[in-house]
């Protein structure tokens, strides 16, 4: 049993590392992709099967999203990163419960050592992933609320004069506002990495002490875990965002 | 920090690559699944809306026009009984005007009849009476077996006739 913290490159194409986390993510993208390919060639306004589900979903999506905003049009702002954030980070945390995650590979020596390098490894046990999915949820809350109220008053949150008042009471807050953008990086993508992989390593050490039926509880465990994480990421973005295109009240 | 990065797997490379990733997600997902699912279910709330308001209406406008029909049934019911009644009154009075008429008809009838039976009556007397005059003159010329003279046979009738 290896665990590693880092994504295993399978190959690597030039100098740029092939792993397997994205190589799941691209196929889970492409998946994504087509299955909206197929949804929209057969929308109808009559839903059926696949659309009644696809449509419930971003319904009850929208719905949260206007519960937060309060605001239909800002709302329909939010709502494809909002969405497309929870629909893809959900996928990639529900790849860990697929058969043969961490146990189909292949064999490569590492430092000496002959270890199993898994093909499938869930996107969301990436760090390179959940880093990426922060610095675009941060980006874009700095793009929309500069969008929304305009470069000097959201630059006026951050860099406070010290010399009206609050003084440097507010020059100090404004630093910490700083820092908590660069806390938000961490903390979106840590904790889900976090999550996600302890699953995944969960799951494994269950599978390689009792193979049969004990994992199974873990399993609908992980479920749960998945979505409340893609839940929580959505969630905290459209906060961000919403906060990030409110003006600050002084 | 730079061994701690590397420890963790963070490699800008796959870094920028996931967010592309990413972003061609979000951009697919937001030309091609989003708009057109939203679009689509605006457009079912508003078509629900509309249907559920057609029907409204709908229902409303039967029980108004259930309400007229049954308006115009007693309308049409007392103005029956209206007319019905009229024409029982115009005929009651017809009916009478025309006894009245005709009593008055037959009265006259009768009158001009009783006056012709009179006036036959008094005729008939009359020639009755010259009838008799002449057959009373036979009569007695027989009886008395010879003609008498032109007066005295006046003076006997005159006599005879006013006994």
């Amino acid at each position: 049993m290896n665990i590693s913290i880092a994504a295993e490159p399978i190959f690597h194409i030039g100098s740029f590392p092939v792993t397997n986390t994205i190589l799941v993510t691209l196929v889970l993208s492409s998946i994504i992709i087509i299955a909206s390919a197929i949804l929209k060639s057969r929308i109808s306004l009559v839903p059926r099967g696949f659309q009644n589900v696809v449509e419930s979903v971003l319904e009850a999506l929208l719905n949260l999203v206007d519960s937060v905003t309060q605001d239909r049009r800002q709302s329909k702002k939010f709502f494809p990163l909002v969405a497309t954030i929870f629909i893809f980070v959900i996928f990639s945390n529900w790849v860990e419960v697929v058969p043969g995650l961490g146990t189909i590979g292949i064999r490569e020596e590492l430092h000496g050592k002959s270890v199993l390098v898994p093909f499938l490894r869930s996107g969301s046990a990436d760090l390179n992933m959940t880093l990426a999915l922060a610095i675009v949820s941060v980006m874009a809350a700095q793009i929309l609320g500069i969008a929304a109220i305009g470069f000097g008053k959201y630059a006026g949150k951050f860099f406070v004069s010290p010399f009206r008042p609050p003084y440097f009471v507010g020059t100090f807050v404004g630093v910490l506002e700083i820092i908590s953008e660069v806390a938000k990086l961490i903390s979106f993508s840590f904790r889900l990495f976090g999550n996600i992989f302890a699953g995944e390593v969960l799951l494994m050490v269950m599978l390689f002490l009792v193979p049969y039926f004990v994992p199974l509880p873990f399993l609908f465990l992980e479920l749960f875990v998945g979505f409340v994480q893609a839940l929580v990421f959505s969630m905290l973005t459209l906060v961000f965002l919403k906060m990030a295109t409110t003006e600050a009240a002084h | 920090m730079s061994e701690l990065i590397t420890k963790l797997g963070i490699d800008y490379k796959l870094l920028i690559a996931q967010i592309v990733n990413f972003l061609v997600l979000l951009f697919i997902l937001y030309k091609f699944a989003y708009g057109p699912i939203l679009a689509m279910l605006e457009k079912r709330q508003k078509k629900i809306e509309q249907g559920l308001k057609d029907a409204e209406a709908a229902g409303k406008k039967l029980a108004e026009s259930e309400e007229r029909q049954k308006e115009i049934l007693r309308k049409a019911r007392t103005e029956a009984k209206e007319i019905v009644e009229k024409a029982h009154m115009q005929a009651e009075k017809s009916k009478s005007k025309i006894a009245g008429v005709a009593k008055v008809q037959a009265e006259k009838i009768i009158t001009d009849a009783k006056a012709e039976i009179e006036r036959e009556k008094t005729k008939t007397i009359s020639e009755i009476k010259s009838e008799i005059g002449s057959l009373v003159v036979a009569a007695t010329e027989k009886v008395i077996g010879g003609k008498m003279d032109e007066e005295k046979d006046k003076e006997l009738i005159e006599k005879s006739l006013k006994s």
